[in-house]
C-alpha cells in the first residue's frame, strides 16, 4: 500500500509537470507565433510572410511561422497557447466562440466562390444524390459541410439529411478522386481545387454558395487571434492587424506582383496564379460579412448551442462587420 | 468420508487464501484508477490546461451517459462491431479453407510460405489507399483490411498448431479405429487449437486498431460510420468529452472482448479439453 501511495505522487506530480505547466507568451513578450498556411484564400497571409509586415509595424518583433496539419490543429494549438494568429473558414471560428476558447477575428480574409461538383450527369438538385453516394468535402463542421447543410435545409427541408454521406478528404485528394472519377460522387470545394475541376470535361457544379447555399455573399476564412494575444502585447496585435490591412491592400493593387510572389509558395505558374487572383468571386477584404448568418443557421441546426445578435463578441475592435446581403 | 474432510478443507483453504490475495490486488488496481480519476478531474479543474480542450473526468462521464441514452454512441459502437465480425468472419473461413490446402498440397504450402512472409508483417492500415482504389472508400474497403489483419496471424498460428500435434496421439487414434473425420474433431482441432487461439486473439487485436485507424484516418466508411468516425466528427466540433467517451468505449470493448469473451472461449476450450501450448 506504502508503495503504492509513492506511485501515485510520481503520477501526480508528472501530471501537474504536463499539464500544469503549458508556457505562453509572458506579459510585453515581443514574440507572435503564426500558423503558416498556402493556398489562395491564405494569400494575405504569405504575403505577410514574405514582405515581412509584422516586422515592419512592430520593431523588433519576433515573428515564428509554424507549420500545422489541419484547420483543427490551428485550432486545437491556439487552444492550448502555442500558436497565437492562425487562419480557417467562418463555422470552424464560430464552434471555438461557442466552446468560449476566447478567439475572436482580427481581420477577414477573402469572400470566393466555393460549390458542389459532380460527374454524375443527372444530378441537378440534392434530390438527384442517391443514398449511395459519397460527398468529400475537408471535415466535418467545415465552412463546405456548413454551406453544403444550408442548400439541403432548402432543397430537402432537413440540413443534416446527407450528413451521413459525408466523407474527410483533402482538397487535393477530393479534386483527384473527382476527377478520376473514383471514391467519391461529388466534392464540395473552394479554390483553386474548384476551378481545376470546372475546366475538366464532364464535371458540372451542382450548388453554387453564394447562389445556392448561403444566398448572398459572405467572408470564407478569417484570421483570428487569442484573447492572451492580444492583452499580453497590444501593440504587438496592432501591428499583425496593420500587416494584414496592408497585405490585403496590396493584393488588391497590385494583383500582377502578388501573383509573382505567391506563385512560388503555391508552387505554381505566375500567369495561372493571376487568373485564380483575378477570377469573378474572388475578393480580398478585411471586414468580415455574414459571420451572423452563419452562426444562427448552425444554432438553428444544433451545430453550435447558441449564437449572439453582437458582432462584437464575435470580432475585435479594430474591424467594422458588414451585414449580409 | 471422514478421512475425506481434511483435504477437502485444505484445499477450500488454499483456495481462500488465494482468493484473498487477488482481492488485495483487486483493490490495488481499482484504488489506482480512482487516484488517476481524481488527479485527472483536479487538473482539469484547477490546472492551467483549458477545460475545453483537457475536460474533467466528471464531464466526460456525464458526456458518455449522454451519448449512450441518445443511442449515438451505441450506433456508431454497433456499426463497428457489425464491420469487425463480418471481416473476422470471412477472414477465419478463408484461413480454415487456405490451411486446409496449405497441409495437403506440398506445392501450395511452398507459394502460400511466400505469401505470408510479404503479407503477415503489413498493418492492414497500410494498405488501405491501394484497396480504396480498387475497391472504393467505403465498408468493403475497411472489410478488406479486417480479412488482412485475420488471415495471416491466425494462418501462421493454426500451421504451426497442426505442426505440433503428438504423432503417437494420430496413431492412437488410427489404431482404436477412428476415422478420418472424427480424428480431425478430436484429436487434431482439439490439439491445435492453443495456437489457433493465440492467433485469434492476435487477430482481434490487429483487426480492432485497423478498424479504429481506419475509420479515423479516411474518415467515413458507411451509412452510419463507426466510432473512429464518431471521434474524428466529434474532434472537428470540439466536442473533446465526447472524443474521451469515444475512447473509453473502444477501451472497454477491448477489456471485454479480451478479459470476459476470449476467457470465456479458453475456459470452455483449451482449459476443459485440458491442452496447453
Amino acid at each position: 500500500m506504502k508503495k503504492s501511495f509513492v506511485l501515485l505522487v510520481i503520477v501526480a506530480v508528472f501530471s501537474m509537470f504536463i499539464f500544469g505547466g503549458c508556457a505562453g507568451s509572458s506579459p510585453e513578450s515581443k514574440k507572435v507565433v503564426v500558423a503558416q498556411q498556402y493556398g489562395l484564400g491564405y494569400a494575405p497571409i504569405m504575403v505577410i510572410q514574405e514582405k515581412k509586415l509584422i516586422e515592419k509595424y512592430y520593431e523588433g518583433a519576433e515573428v515564428e511561422w509554424v507549420q500545422l496539419g489541419s484547420g483543427g490543429a490551428i485550432r486545437e494549438a491556439m487552444a492550448a497557447g502555442t500558436v497565437d494568429i492562425g487562419s480557417m473558414g467562418v463555422p470552424p471560428f464560430l464552434i471555438s466562440w461557442d466552446k468560449e476558447l476566447g478567439f475572436r477575428v482580427i481581420s477577414a480574409l477573402c469572400r470566393m466562390p466555393l460549390g458542389l461538383q459532380t460527374y454524375h450527369e443527372e444530378i441537378e438538385t440534392l434530390g438527384d444524390i442517391t443514398p449511395d453516394m459519397k460527398i468529400a468535402l475537408p471535415s466535418p463542421g467545415s465552412i463546405q459541410h456548413i454551406l453544403l447543410s444550408m442548400a439541403c435545409e432548402k432543397q430537402l427541408g432537413d440540413p443534416t439529411a446527407l450528413d451521413d454521406q459525408i466523407i474527410a478528404m483533402t482538397h487535393p485528394d477530393g479534386a483527384n478522386a473527382l476527377i478520376n472519377k473514383i471514391e467519391i460522387d461529388a466534392h464540395y470545394t473552394s479554390p483553386p481545387y474548384i476551378f481545376m475541376e470546372l475546366e475538366t470535361e464532364g464535371i458540372h457544379q451542382v450548388l453554387d454558395a453564394e447562389e445556392d447555399c448561403f444566398e448572398g455573399p459572405f467572408t470564407f476564412l478569417v484570421t483570428i487571434s487569442t484573447e492572451k494575444f492580444k492583452e499580453s502585447n497590444p501593440e504587438l496585435f496592432t501591428a499583425v492587424a496593420d500587416a494584414l490591412d496592408e497585405a490585403i491592400v496590396w493584393i488588391n493593387e497590385n494583383p500582377d506582383e502578388a501573383s509573382e510572389l505567391l506563385a512560388e509558395g503555391m508552387d505554381m505558374e505566375k500567369d495561372e496564379v493571376y487568373k485564380q487572383l483575378t477570377w469573378t468571386g474572388v475578393e480580398f477584404s478585411k471586414n468580415p460579412e455574414g459571420m451572423l448568418e452563419f452562426l444562427d443557421f448552425m444554432k438553428e441546426s444544433g451545430y453550435v448551442a447558441k449564437t449572439t445578435d453582437d458582432v462584437s463578441e464575435l470580432i475585435w475592435d479594430n474591424l467594422d462587420y458588414k451585414e449580409a446581403n | 468420508m471422514k478421512e475425506i474432510n481434511p483435504d477437502y478443507k485444505n484445499h477450500s483453504k488454499i483456495r481462500l487464501a488465494l482468493s484473498s490475495k487477488n482481492l488485495r490486488e483487486l483493490w490495488i488496481k481499482i484504488g489506482f484508477i480512482v487516484g488517476v480519476m481524481i488527479i485527472w478531474e483536479v487538473i482539469a479543474r484547477f490546472g492551467r490546461v483549458s477545460s475545453t480542450l483537457f475536460p474533467p473526468i466528471s464531464t466526460i462521464g456525464i458526456a458518455l451517459w449522454d451519448n449512450i441514452i441518445t443511442g449515438e454512441i451505441l450506433e456508431h459502437l454497433l456499426y463497428s462491431l457489425y464491420l469487425i465480425f463480418i471481416g473476422i468472419g470471412i477472414g477465419i473461413v478463408l484461413t480454415f479453407i487456405l490451411t486446409v490446402l496449405y497441409m495437403i498440397y506440398k506445392p501450395f504450402a511452398n507459394i502460400l510460405d511466400i505469401v505470408i512472409s510479404i503479407m503477415h508483417p503489413l498493418p492492414g492500415i497500410a494498405l488501405l489507399p491501394i484497396i480504396m482504389l480498387i475497391v472504393g472508400l467505403g465498408a468493403k474497403a475497411i472489410v478488406i483490411v479486417i480479412i488482412q489483419s485475420v488471415i495471416w496471424p491466425v494462418m501462421v498460428n493454426s500451421i504451426a498448431g497442426f505442426r505440433s500435434i503428438p504423432i503417437t496421439q494420430v496413431e492412437l487414434g488410427r489404431n482404436i479405429g477412428m476415422s478420418e473425420l472424427r480424428l480431425v474433431c478430436s484429436v487434431m482441432i482439439p490439439n491445435a487449437f492453443p495456437h489457433i487461439f493465440a492467433g485469434l486473439k492476435i487477430a482481434w487485436s490487429r483487426s480492432w486498431r485497423a478498424l479504429i485507424g481506419a475509420e479515423m484516418i479516411f474518415g467515413a466508411t458507411g451509412l452510419v460510420g463507426g466510432l473512429g468516425w464518431y471521434i474524428y466528427k466529434k474532434r472537428y466540433f470540439l466536442e473533446i468529452p465526447d472524443v474521451f467517451a469515444g475512447l473509453l468505449v473502444i477501451v472497454a470493448i477491448g477489456i471485454i472482448v479480451e478479459e470476459v469473451v476470449m476467457k470465456q472461449i479458453e475456459k470452455r476450450t483449451i482449459v476443459k479439453w485440458g491442452v496447453t501450448v
